[in-house]
């Protein structure tokens, strides 16, 4: 009875559904759309009523979520929302939400839908605990208990410190809300050239330090630790936070890992680092390490790099409900951000294998079958804020098997001696966010092809940032491989997080343009081709 | 015992009614995506407006 009822009001309304609208030459996925590049939905997604009902629910808690923050601070939340851009931008998110989302259905928006709250939640928690502990709003109790780390360096090392607690400072200003604004960094980005910077520099660093010029970093703590991760752009970005650091009354500590991260003598290097580190957090805050407090949570992000090798070897066949940037945004949170500080990522983790070990029992196909080819992802974050693997998957039939970032540091950590722990913590560290594939010489980058191989991927796709010197060097090398290894190839032009240079719309042209030449493929939504959100967030 | 008996009759009714009502707004709004509509229209500029008028200390 209930599935009648069900199939009788999705026959209805499927008028409404534009994966129904696409297939059925009516329209598709912008049909739904505003006409003024606006990137705002008339009406959200009809996915068919238990679909959508999940999704709604989703929608709901996430609300919830955002309530709760405001709920234990409303005061400094409406002060942080008026004091700096960056929390405006905050906003969109439920947007971004849609948008990353988008076309999916079943298995998938399930998974989806479980990554997307816990990433909003952990997202909600942390932004309310930075507003409330921010001096420039008032202060709270943990302003002196609190450590800013680089974005980019994993925060798992200081699970040994229970009584502090270590904030990444860009990741709230700039390194996560860009990709859910891409307007935000652009004008971070022309604070820092009209302050003389140069402009052809990578667009995330300059970014951040127009958030350090532009005095919009939240105030809390009495360490900073900067780095030289991903790259030596970093290296620069630091030199200008430094300065509004110390204006603070902030300490500076340049924690510097080896770029040549695969070799023997460069993680003894990272590993000496890593114990001068804890050193220097002992004497500004006057604790000792706790070796037990930290072997607790390396228990946890054993317990995540556990799951995460078992989900590659679902990704290797063609079952996974799990793929794109629900698979690569989550992992880019649970990894950069939580690092093993919160069991409700591993709660999560086992739900989620859970859901893929039935898809691979039931042989499911995601997407209704419609992927034509499977894709490994060079990408960094101009992947977020385009949704590209998204809309790769919706209009050409593109699975994005998983993305680089998605192999960072996935080393176990000796849970009971402390210094194979440190060596461990070392080469799981050298290994972060934009690092693994990057930096620390050829082979590392070189590594896409054995991904891509092992995931049974046809294609790779390569995101080719116009400003990332290092990555210009191997362009032709890499198309040389492509070739001789017979990968479908393609570069995607980007300005990373700036969208003015190379717009959202010119990086789809780059995809639209292979697959309709070279591949004579037809695209499986029309709507999704060519149109215009150069005003959408 | 009558009396108890109506008092839960229209306590659940009350409860049914209010849930209901907020399911009927909360899906309205999720449905014609009336958050965003409202965020971005109206909240988003006004409070643009507000960041491009801000005096901020750019010396470092």
């Amino acid at each position: 009875m209930k599935e009648r009822i069900i199939s009788f009001i999705d026959d209805k309304l499927k008028q409404f559904d534009p994966v129904w609208l696409a297939e059925n030459g009516k329209g598709g996925q912008r049909t739904r759309y505003r006409d003024d590049g606006s990137g705002i939905a008339r009406y959200r997604e009809w996915r068919g009523v238990e679909d959508t009902f999940q999704d709604y629910t989703a929608w709901l808690k996430n609300l919830g979520y955002m309530g709760a923050m405001v709920a234990k601070d409303p005061i400094k939340v409406m002060k942080g929302i008026w004091e700096y851009r960056w929390m405006g931008s905050f906003l969109a998110s439920f947007a971004f939400v849609d948008r990353i989302y988008e076309g999916y259905r079943g298995r998938e928006l399930d998974i989806a839908n479980i990554h997307g709250n816990a990433i909003v939640r952990i997202l909600t928690l942390r932004i309310g605990l930075i507003l409330h502990n921010d001096k420039r709003l008032g202060g709270g109790e943990m302003t002196d208990k609190m450590i800013g780390l680089d974005e980019t360096i994993p925060p798992l090392f200081t699970a040994g410190f229970p009584t502090l607690n270590a904030e990444p400072m860009q990741t709230m200003p700039e390194f996560v809300v860009c990709d859910v604004d891409q307007h935000l960094d652009p004008y971070y980005i022309d604070v820092a050239e009209s302050y003389g910077l140069a402009p052809d520099v990578c667009s995330r660093c300059s970014a951040e330090t127009g958030v350090a010029i532009d005095d919009a970093f939240p105030v809390f703590g009495k360490l900073v630790l900067s780095t030289n991760q991903p790259c030596n752009a970093s290296e620069a970005t630091s030199m200008f936070q430094r300065r509004r650091f110390h204006q603070k009354g902030i300490e500076d500590y340049p924690f510097v890992f080896a770029m040549q991260h695969n070799t023997k003598n460069g993680n003894e290097y990272s590993k000496e680092e890593l114990r001068q580190a804890i050193q220097k957090i002992e004497e500004v805050y006057d604790v000792k390490y706790d070796w037990n407090a930290l072997f607790e949570k390396a228990k946890n992000m054993n317990h995540q790099n556990q799951i995460e090798l078992e989900k590659w070897e679902i990704f290797a066949t063609p079952y996974s409900p799990l793929s794109g940037i629900n698979e690569s945004l989550y992992k880019l949170v649970e990894w950069a951000l939580v690092n093993g500080h919160d069991e409700y990522f591993n709660e999560i983790d086992d739900k989620v294998i859970g859901i893929m070990r039935q898809a691979v029992r039931d042989k499911y196909v995601p997407y209704k079958g419609k992927t034509r080819h499977r894709a490994f992802l060079w990408g960094p974050s101009a992947m977020y804020y385009t949704d590209f693997p998204t809309w790769a998957q919706n209009c050409w039939g593109i699975d994005i098997v998983l993305n680089m970032d998605s192999t960072m540091g996935h080393n176990m950590i000796d849970t009971e001696d402390p210094e194979q722990a440190l060596e461990d913590l070392a080469k799981f560290s050298e290994k972060g966010v934009m690092r693994h594939h990057a930096v620390g010489g050829w082979d590392n980058v070189n590594a896409v092809w054995e991904w891509a191989n092992r995931l049974n991927c046809d294609m790779v796709i390569c995101n080719d940032n116009v400003a990332c010197k290092g990555m210009n060097g191997v362009h032709a090398l890499l198309e040389e491989q492509a070739q001789q290894l017979g990968f479908h190839f393609v570069f995607l032009p980007h300005d990373l997080e700036d969208c003015r240079t190379i717009p959202r719309k010119e990086i789809r042209k780059a995809i639209n343009d292979y697959m309709s030449i070279v591949m004579g493929e037809e695209p499986l939504d029309a709507t999704l081709v060519d149109f215009d959100d150069a005003e959408a967030w | 015992m009558k009396k108890l008996i109506g008092f839960l009759f229209k306590l659940v009714k009350r409860i049914v009614l209010i849930g209901l009502g907020a399911f009927v707004l909360t899906f309205t709004i999720y449905m014609t995506n009336a958050e965003n509509k409202l965020i971005y229209d109206v909240v988003r500029p006004f409070l643009t407006k507000h960041y491009d008028n801000q005096a901020r200390d750019r010396r470092i």
